[in-house]
């Protein structure tokens, strides 16, 4: 337990010398160093726990209010930490190669090396705390740390706004999560998570009521639908380097409170799982239909951070409902998927926001419309930004593929108690893969239209190449992508202890069939991996002797670089039969006669579906309501309508009372 | 069992040509003509391994090397299906999840590859693609998901066996086959949903994407294009085989081989007879297999359980 004490000192005195010391290299390295220092002062403990799955327990005296701290490192805290810390780490070494232009202007990044630290201290508290009160203030460390950071552009206002909205959304979350607090401290007196969890564990309607006050609070943290809409905001005003820590590690934190709640909980009620099941289904279905019509690369992928927390509570989801039915098949198939999902997805949506920033470094743009051929010009952001596209589509032989196949797994088990229980399941499946596939399709058009075909606008620069304190994070990244993706079991063997906390108690525990699942897979992959790379090898081989020549234009000598399609174009399919979901906003000016006298265009741009529905009624559910009560008498239809909803309120008001 | 897995190779690597030939071969006796030799894709493929290829000079290395993954695909792929009827060389418990996969590695592969060229005919073929992968993916899980619990078994090749026993199976089997079957034309770009023959580069999917490539990289891509419909076509075979498991895997392997060239004949003749539909109405057609999938899964809720 000194060790976790320790290292938060090492952090503390780390962020102190980024803020004193003179110069911007000497803050970096301060801040580098105590980070570094501090990981490998945990590591060792946080291995051991996540080897021998005994926590790790202690006590620090503190004064009033908080008195005494309780500090607990189980498995699932040492599994979180044990790459949130690492990761932290390579988003900081990265940060001196991509603030560089900033700092030859003169701007001091002291601050931003600190709050860097400040984030790792946060993860060490919220990660550890046993106190709703320590809890809370590392809670709000890593927001306001956050904050601050997305704000490092604060002369932009647009910048300015989204960090605004940020700060907004996530003390939203933070007042639902007093509330719960409040709530469970009214029942038990204390502020212990222990004794929160003789309340939360009594069945009863306090249970749901406290079950429903967390979801919120930790669905905004982590970004879930319907309350993702600050996310792509933050996302693209974010250094790269924030944003990449915010959406692979930081709002992680979301889903491990609800993890660690869940096991205070004990034995879920039937309901909660499905609740968990189909709001991950639903986040993952809107976040990735978000990502196909983005334009704007780090917004796309600060969309897909929403479809990956979804799919991770997807498997969070099953394995609640095999917590319920009593079926350790799908509680470690659940559990097992969603935290290695968790992982996988830090891995490589930090990989694709370091390319993204270092796109955005060279040509000061993420605009995919405006950018084009960039592979030849930044060949390592280039290639690693295909590694963790492959990894994000979840495609074999990379890390996406093993996490997924444990969730579907567990979806396509059949082991569901009741027929209509199991055909859910399958349906959901199915959405998962619906999931993949236009998670394939957003990528390949962020990479195809970014990286591959020619420049689409003469404007756009690219300047110096990517420096190795940039490159040398992403290969890291995309080592590791490849490292689980071709040996699964050691990604399981990371997963297997935080699983293990999660078998009801006088139940058969047994993982045994993950390792009898990924055991050929692993075989599979390494053999698929072999054959892609002989396969390539040989087509390289008979490429060599080929002549060069232009791209064959149909027969259209005059082709140039403006007719390629854009991102828009190649989403504009998928963005019609899916037009509810995602509205399309058009400002057009389109010509009039024969010989048009006028200028015209046409803009196109689709916004958030939520955002925008919200606001309506923020800005005018007045004028809708009454609109729509105008309508009644003159449409049959809204009258059958209005006539049928007052009838299911009134059969429901019956029928509540006759339960009474 | 060696010598199995040694005939399903040689079978992989064989059946495609025939595949493809039977299918023109149909196409050709239905218009009228005598037809190219059944074997013609193999002098394709040999005659085009020996020439040069041509790249364009704004393409990458992704362009060389994505024909190559797409027949890595292809070929992996083909080893977890059991296109023999029985049996697949590698089965494990949900590897029909890694086929979709692989087979979504090997789309990714063809859609770079045309991104690559900057052509906008090519990227529009992409685009398409890309789409109707997004909405069939759901049909094939639907599909292998309903089979799963009729069979209560987990990997590709037992949850073929699936037969009908009752009216509840019966339409579930019968949902499966006209769902796979569509997956596998929108898979391998036939007709309805797409002309292998055309070169009107507006109304292509498949085709469109492979406009720049030459020499063996265009060998690779058709190589590739024919494993991947034979492969999905013995799918659809192993599904309706009617010896699989009375007979021995030799006996049912003939019957597979035999069906699948069967298929081939029922592929030729509907794209003799139908005309390509309209590319808005192709998302509705392939939205049919979804429907198909999800009574497959629907009926699984009636059957007491299944047998699980």
């Amino acid at each position: 337990m000194s060790s976790i004490v320790l290292a938060a000192g090492l952090l503390m005195l780390g962020a102190v010398l980024a803020v004193t010391l003179p110069r911007n290299g000497l803050r970096a390295a301060a801040s580098v160093v105590t980070q570094l220092a501090a990981c490998m002062q945990v590591g060792p403990s946080l291995l051991r726990v996540l080897r021998t799955r005994a926590p790790l327990e202690g006590i620090l005296h503190w004064s009033y209010p908080v008195e005494d701290i309780n500090l607990r490192i189980d498995a699932l805290s040492a599994f979180f930490l044990a790459w949130s810390l690492p990761m932290t780490l390579l988003g900081t070494i990265y940060a001196i190669g991509y603030l560089k232009p900033y700092f030859a202007s003169g701007r001091n990044g002291g601050p931003q090396f600190a709050l860097l630290n400040m984030t790792s201290l946060a993860f060490l508290v919220v990660y550890s705390a046993q106190n709703a009160l320590v809890f809370l203030i590392g809670w709000e460390i890593a927001a306001v740390a956050a904050w601050l950071m997305v704000i490092w552009d604060y002369r932009n206002q647009r910048i300015r706004f989204a960090g605004f909205n940020y700060l907004i959304s996530t003390h939203i979350g933070l007042f639902v999560l007093v509330a719960a607090f409040m709530l469970m401290y009214a029942q038990t007196g204390s502020m212990d998570f222990g004794t929160f969890g003789a309340v939360l564990s009594k069945p009863g309607r306090l249970r749901g009521v406290a079950f429903l006050l967390l979801g919120v609070s930790f669905a905004l943290k982590s970004a879930f639908f319907p309350f993702h809409t600050w996310l792509p905001r933050a996302h693209s005003a974010a250094p790269a380097h924030v944003s990449a820590l915010m959406s692979g590690v930081i709002h992680k934190a979301g889903l491990f409170a609800f993890l660690r709640f869940l096991l205070l909980l004990g034995r879920p009620e039937e309901w909660m799982g499905w609740t968990v099941l189909v709001f991950g289904a639903a986040s993952a279905f809107f976040g990735v239909l978000y990502t196909a019509a983005q334009r704007d690369m780090k917004r796309l992928l600060g969309y897909s951070s929403t479809e990956n927390v979804g799919i991770a509570a997807m498997g969070f989801g099953v394995g609640c409902l095999g917590m319920t039915w009593g079926l350790p098949l799908l509680v470690t198939a659940g559990f097992a998927g969603g935290l290695l999902h968790l992982l996988n997805h830090g891995i490589f949506k930090c990989l694709l926001f370091y390319a993204a920033g270092a796109v955005y470094r060279a040509t000061h743009t993420v605009d995919l419309e405006r950018l084009g051929g960039l592979l030849r010009r930044l060949p390592s952001a280039g290639w690693l930004f295909l590694v963790g596209g492959i990894a994000i589509a979840a495609l074999p032989p990379l890390n996406g593929f093993v996490s997924e196949l444990v969730i579907y797994s567990g979806l396509l088990s059949g082991a569901a108690p009741s027929p209509p229980a199991r055909a859910a399941l399958v349906a959901a499946a199915a959405l998962l893969a619906f999931v993949g596939a236009v998670s394939a399709l957003s990528i390949v058009r962020a990479f195809g239209i970014a990286f591959l075909g020619s420049p689409r606008d003469a404007s756009v620069h690219v300047s110096s190449p990517t420096p190795l304190s940039m490159n040398g994070p992403m290969v890291l990244h995309a080592c590791a992508a490849a490292l689980i993706g071709l040996f699964p079991l050691l990604g399981l063997a990371a997963a297997r202890a935080p699983t293990a906390l999660f078998f009801v108690p006088g139940q058969p525990t047994n993982d045994g069939h993950l390792v009898a699942l990924l055991s050929p897979i692993q075989i599979a992959t390494q053999a698929f991996a072999g054959l892609v790379v002989i396969m390539c090898a040989i087509g390289w081989a008979a490429g060599r002797r080929a002549r060069a020549h232009v791209t064959w234009g149909c027969g259209y000598t005059a082709t140039n670089s403006r007719m390629q399609y854009t991102a828009s174009s190649f989403s504009a399919q998928l963005a019609r039969i899916f037009e509810p979901f995602l509205p399309q906003l058009r400002r057009e000016r389109l010509p009039h006669e024969i010989f048009p006298q006028e200028r015209s265009h046409v803009a196109t741009h689709h916004v958030d579906a939520v955002e925008r529905r919200m606001f309506e009624v923020l800005g005018q559910g007045e004028e809708i309501i009454s609109k729509t009560s105008e309508r009644i008498p003159e449409q049959p239809r809204f009258a059958f309508a209005a006539g049928l909803i007052v009838l299911v309120v009134v059969v429901g008001l019956l029928l509540g009372a006759g339960a009474r | 069992m060696t010598a199995l897995l040694a005939l399903h190779v040689v079978v992989l690597l064989a059946l495609p040509t025939f595949v493809v030939g039977a299918i023109n071969r149909t196409k050709a006796l239905w218009s009228g003509r005598r037809g190219q030799p059944l074997a013609q894709l193999a002098f394709d493929v040999v005659r085009l391994l020996r020439k040069r290829a041509v790249y364009s000079r704004g393409t990458t290395p992704v362009f060389r090397l994505t024909p190559w993954l797409g027949l890595a695909t292809a070929l992996a792929a083909g080893l977890l299906v059991p296109v023999l009827g029985s049996t697949a060389p590698i089965s494990f418990p949900f590897d029909f999840v890694a086929f979709a996969y692989v087979w979504g590695l090997g789309r990714v592969a063809l859609i770079l590859g045309a991104l690559d060229t900057g052509s906008a005919f090519e990227g529009m073929g992409a685009s398409r693609e890309a789409t109707f992968a997004a909405l069939l993916e759901p049909a094939f899980f639907l599909v292998a998901g309903a089979m799963c619990l009729l069979t209560n078994k987990r990997s590709f090749s037992a949850v073929l066996e699936l037969r009908p026993t009752g009216a509840i199976d019966g339409a579930a089997w019968v949902a499966s086959v006209v769902a796979l079957f569509i997956v596998v034309q929108v898979e391998s770009a036939r007709m309805p949903v797409d002309d292998p023959t055309t070169h009107l580069e507006l109304t292509m999917v498949h085709e469109v994407m492979v406009l720049d490539h030459s020499g063996p990289d265009l060998a690779a891509l058709q190589a590739g294009a024919a494993i991947k419909l034979t492969v999905g076509l013995s799918l659809v075979a192993a599904l309706v085989n009617p010896v699989v498991g009375h007979a021995t895997p030799l006996a049912t392997a003939a019957v597979n081989v035999m069906l699948t060239l069967a298929l081939a004949i029922a592929v030729g003749t509907v794209e003799s007879l139908v005309a390509r539909l309209a590319m808005r109405a192709v998302p509705r057609y392939v939205v049919a297999g979804v429907v198909a999938g999800g009574i497959a899964l629907l009926a699984t809720t009636f059957g007491a359980g299944g047998t699980g």
